[in-house]
């Protein structure tokens, strides 16, 4: 059973949204006819995907493209036009009040791209908040909070207000909030696009290596195609309310859907992404172009799986091409020319 | 929309190709603007650049071209230039009547001829200086229209005939009425309403003769008055009267009375010239003359329920109505009518509601009591330590010394016990509008409508002057204490409500958002969120009505309050400036005590 499962997912703004979508259904119309006819605006558009237990979901896009609507879904944030949501099995469009609010509470953790912590709160009263709500006792809070802060090494922090902290911290004390009440389901909007690139960096590594630890179901957000990569299982690609692709960080450099995604992996770099499989080449057509391999020389060897980086690293130094064994087979061989045109994302001639 | 154009951030963007150039904008003498507008952009043209048409026609250039502030401008100047020279009119008259007779007149001549010749020479500075002004000024506003229409087109270019013809309706609008009020003495303050009298009279007795023309009028009253001095005459000249004839004698007389009175009326009413007419209709006040018959007389009393008491129901009341007969002929203008009007729904609703408005005075009056109290038996030097204690916490030493000086004041003055009842009437008045205005405030903050039916009312509570609040509470309550608490809430109230409105609002939509993703509910998000973000809003709002307040404490001394306001307006009455400036600085000494003690515990909040 996957942890998230959205499916079919419409979200039309306006007043007239059952109207709109009959006729985007029905009619098949764009953004821009829905806004002339309508006056309403898509926000998400049959977006379905389901997210593993312990995995890392990204969802990538340009802003404007509807990622925050399509995580405020998750939690009922937003209600849906159309489609349903399932949270580890269930339907949470037919959750009373009630048990939506202690869903929150306990189930899912939110980070926010602008931290949204409440100034008049000590950090550990911020981070003890979902408990409070939920009735937890000052003592029991107390301690919860101070665990999840030594989690994102902040200890000793507790006693400060938000606002005598860096932009940095305040955003760790924002993931020790989501953290402290033990969800299941982290939903992470943009979390570290307001940082700067060093720290943004810090806090990502941070965050993967506390991942590792804590294996918590993720939803991560970001408008940063490397962070996407970095940060990501598996990725989702939105454009205008669209999901245009979903697949790991290999299956989209190398296979991007439509212009719109490859013009977003143009400029990443492949080394580390794109195994020698992808780009290798068959005995027998090497064979027939080249002639026999030759087996007097000592051919550098690698593994199918082997990045793109290896292979590189294999090939200085020698003329040879490099032969790729899997069980004790030859499967493919990379030349020089095969390499070059793999680093570049092109085909070989 | 293109992949790339997406990524580039490029949105396709439809720029609108208009031309603005002189030419299209100017129409008309295209070349001749285009020189000038290039000149001018330059720091090329000489001060003294002066369009001829501007100088010469101005109305009518910049009306022609769209340039209304122009237009406007420059009718402004001529009117009131005009307008001086036009007093020639009023005062020449005036002065040449002084003349028949100049040494019994020399003072009054003396001033006429003052007055013209300030009135000419300024009327005839204002035309010239004034053309010359529009003259030099004419292209350079039409430069600034220019660079406006460039940034929107809809800004009035080219030349159009239609604007010259609205443009002179403005005139014939505006001038002549303008001009001709300038030649005319103030109108005599009874002459209008007398004009309406005689028309109205005048219509009544037409009716009543059945005739519809004046003259005929005329001659049927005098045909009347003739009949009755012949009748009178041959009664008179009788030597003895039967009862009968006496009796018939006294109503011919009375008839007579009456008679004149009429034709009074029918001589007034053929004097009304046109000119009368319309100096009182148009020139003189708004013409409000219309005159309605006044509401009915009714008054509303509670009186013992006789037939309840006698079914055993003792100490049962009801509501009498009783009318007055209307005064015969009466008529009231509208103002009088609806001010009736109030007054009997007034008295209506106190007489209707007794029991509401003798608990609420209770209620009140036992809450001052209590209040005034606890303040008046509290030794004074409790109150003065207590007061220094929080100025000494909360602010700095500077405070401590100005609290304790202030208070030392109302000490050695004497004026300690009075300053706490005036501040009783403030702590009760306050609490009210906490306990009132902090919901209120919230209801308007989270619900559209309720805001939209409280802003304006607030708004209006707040340019209402602070003496009008006396009246409802004395017409509803009379004069005591509980009425004079009721005017300071209302009058201190809207501060409170909008602020807290405002700092609910001003909570951001992120950090609600994030509230409600951690599970609050709508309680939850306002007493954990909301209201502890608006607290320094909050605060502020409770410190102007603490100090609307108490200035209204004072004010409402007029209506029965006590305390330091009573000195004032007893001062007032007495003329005894001595007492009323000592009382007014203690007044100022209190507030200026608690503002400072507030504002310091308001930062010591927002430190947070
Ligand atoms: N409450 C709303 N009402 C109307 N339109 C909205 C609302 N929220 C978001 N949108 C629109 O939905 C689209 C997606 O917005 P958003 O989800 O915030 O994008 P992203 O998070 O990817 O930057 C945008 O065009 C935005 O203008
Ligand atoms: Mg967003």
């Amino acid at each position: 059973m996957s942890v998230v499962e959205v499916d079919g997912v419409w979200k039309i703004f306006g007043d007239r949204a059952a109207e709109a979508i009959a006729a985007v259904r029905n009619e098949g119309l764009g953004k821009a006819e829905v806004l002339n006819r309508f006056g309403a605006i898509i926000g998400v558009r049959d977006a379905s995907f389901t997210v593993e237990k312990g995995e890392i979901f990204c969802l990538m896009g340009l802003s404007g493209s509807g990622k925050s609507t399509l995580v405020r879904h998750i939690n009922r944030l937003i209600e849906p036009t159309a489609g349903t949501i399932r949270i580890l099995g269930e339907d949470i469009g037919a959750m009373t009040p009630d048990v939506l609010r202690a869903l929150r509470a306990e189930k899912i953790g939110m980070v926010f791209q602008n931290m949204a912590l409440l100034p008049h709160r000590s950090v550990r009263d911020n981070i003890g908040f979902a408990l409070e709500l939920r009735g937890k006792d000052a003592y029991h809070r107390a301690q919860l909070a101070d665990r999840a802060l030594e989690t994102v090494s902040l200890h000793g922090y507790g006693d400060r207000l938000p606002s005598e902290l860096s932009g940095g911290m305040q955003q760790r004390v924002g993931l020790a909030r989501a953290l402290a009440a033990d969800p299941e389901i982290l939903l992470m909007d943009e979390p570290f696009s307001a940082l700067d690139p060093l720290i943004r960096r810090n806090l990502q590594d941070e965050f993967l290596s506390l991942s590792q630890n804590v294996r918590k179901t993720t939803i991560f957000i970001t408008h940063d195609l490397d962070e996407a990569i970095r940060m990501g299982d598996r990725i989702g690609i939105m454009n205008d309310g669209e999901i245009v692709q979903i697949g790991t960080a290999e299956d989209i450099v190398t296979a991007p859907a439509d212009d719109y995604v490859a013009d977003f992996v143009a400029g990443i770099s492949r080394l580390k992404l794109v195994s020698a499989s992808k780009i290798m080449v068959a005995v027998e057509s090497h064979v027939a172009r080249h002639g026999p391999i030759d087996d007097a020389h000592d051919y550098p060897t690698a593994r199918p799986e082997d990045d793109l980086d290896t292979l590189v690293e294999l090939s200085t130094g020698t003329e040879l091409p490099v032969l790729i064994r899997h069980d004790g087979n030859t499967v493919g061989i990379v030349t020089k020319d095969t390499l070059l045109h793999g680093l570049q994302g092109t085909e070989a001639a | 929309m293109s992949a790339t154009a997406a990524l580039s951030g490029a949105e396709p963007r439809e720029v609108e190709s208009r031309d603005v150039s002189v030419p299209v904008f100017a129409d008309r003498n295209a070349g001749y603007y285009g020189s000038v507008f290039e000149r001018l952009q330059k720091g090329e043209l000489p001060f003294w650049h002066m369009n001829l048409a501007g100088l010469l026609i101005p109305w009518i250039w910049s009306a022609w071209r769209g340039v209304w502030l122009m237009f406007w401008v420059s009718l402004a100047l001529d009117v009131v230039g005009l307008v001086c020279l036009m007093q020639n009119f009023k005062y020449g008259p005036l002065l040449e009547d002084a003349y028949l007779d100049p040494s019994a007149n020399a003072i009054l001549i003396e001033r006429y001829t003052r007055w013209l010749s300030v009135y000419n020479n300024v009327g005839i500075a204002t035309l010239v200086l004034g053309r010359l002004l529009i003259g030099l000024q004419a292209n350079r506003w039409y430069f600034g229209q220019y660079s406006k229409w460039r940034i929107d087109g809809r800004t009035a270019h080219g030349v159009a005939a239609r604007r010259v013809v609205i443009a002179v309706l403005i005139l014939v609008l505006v001038a002549p009425i303008t001009l001709y009020r300038a030649t005319q003495q103030r109108i005599d303050e009874r002459a209008c309403f007398n004009q309406v009298r005689a028309i109205d009279g005048t219509k009544r007795l037409l009716s009543s003769y059945g005739v519809t023309e004046v003259s005929d009028l005329t001659s049927a009253m005098a045909e009347r008055r003739d009949r009755l001095v012949t009748e009178r005459a041959t009664l008179e000249a009788s030597a003895s009267l039967t009862d009968d004839q006496r009796s018939r004698l006294s109503a011919i007389r009375r008839e007579e009375r009456q008679l004149r009175r009429e034709i009074d009326a029918a001589e007034d009413f053929k004097a009304v010239t046109a000119k009368d007419r319309l100096d009182c209709l148009f020139i003189d006040d708004f013409p409000t003359l219309a005159r309605v018959a006044p509401p009915e007389d009714v008054t509303y009393r509670r009186v013992p329920d006789e037939e309840a008491v006698a079914q055993g129901r003792s100490g049962a009341t009801k509501v009498i109505r009783q009318v007055k007969d209307p005064v015969e002929g009466r008529t009231v203008n509208i103002f009088t009518y609806t001010a009736e009007s109030i007054d009997i729904g007034i008295n209506f609703l106190r007489a209707q509601y007794a029991g509401i408005f003798d608990a609420l005075t209770n209620v009140l009056r036992q809450s001052l009591i209590r209040v005034e109290v606890a303040f008046m038996l509290t030794p004074w030097p409790v109150l003065v330590g207590l007061a220094m204690i929080l100025a000494w916490a909360y602010c700095g030493t500077g405070t401590v010394v100005f609290v304790g000086s202030s208070l030392t004041f109302l000490a050695v003055f004497e004026l300690w016990q009075i300053a706490m009842q005036t501040m009783a009437l403030v702590v009760v008045a306050t609490a009210i509008c906490i306990f009132v205005g902090l919901p209120v405030g919230i209801w308007m903050a989270k619900n559209r409508i309720a805001n939209w039916i409280t802003e304006p009312i607030l708004d209006v509570m707040q340019t209402i002057p602070s003496l009008s609040y006396l009246v409802p509470a004395v017409a509803f309550f009379g004069i005591s204490q509980p009425p004079a608490v009721l005017a300071t809430v209302v009058f201190a109230i809207p501060p409170m409500v909008k602020l807290t409105a405002l700092g609910i609002r001003q909570v951001p939509q992120s950090t609600k958002e994030a509230a409600l993703a951690f599970g609050a509910s709508e309680r939850q998000l306002l007493t954990k969120v909301e209201l502890p973000m608006a607290v320094p809003s909050i605060m502020a709002g409770l410190n102007q009505t603490i100090m609307l307040a108490l200035s209204m404490a004072t004010i409402s001394a007029f209506i029965g309050a006590e305390g330091l306001g009573a000195i004032v307006t007893a001062a007032l009455g007495d003329a005894q400036a001595g007492k009323g400036l000592l009382a007014g600085i203690a007044i100022a000494l209190v507030a200026m005590v608690i503002d400072r003690i507030l504002k310091g515990i308001r930062s010591s909040l927002s430190r947070i």
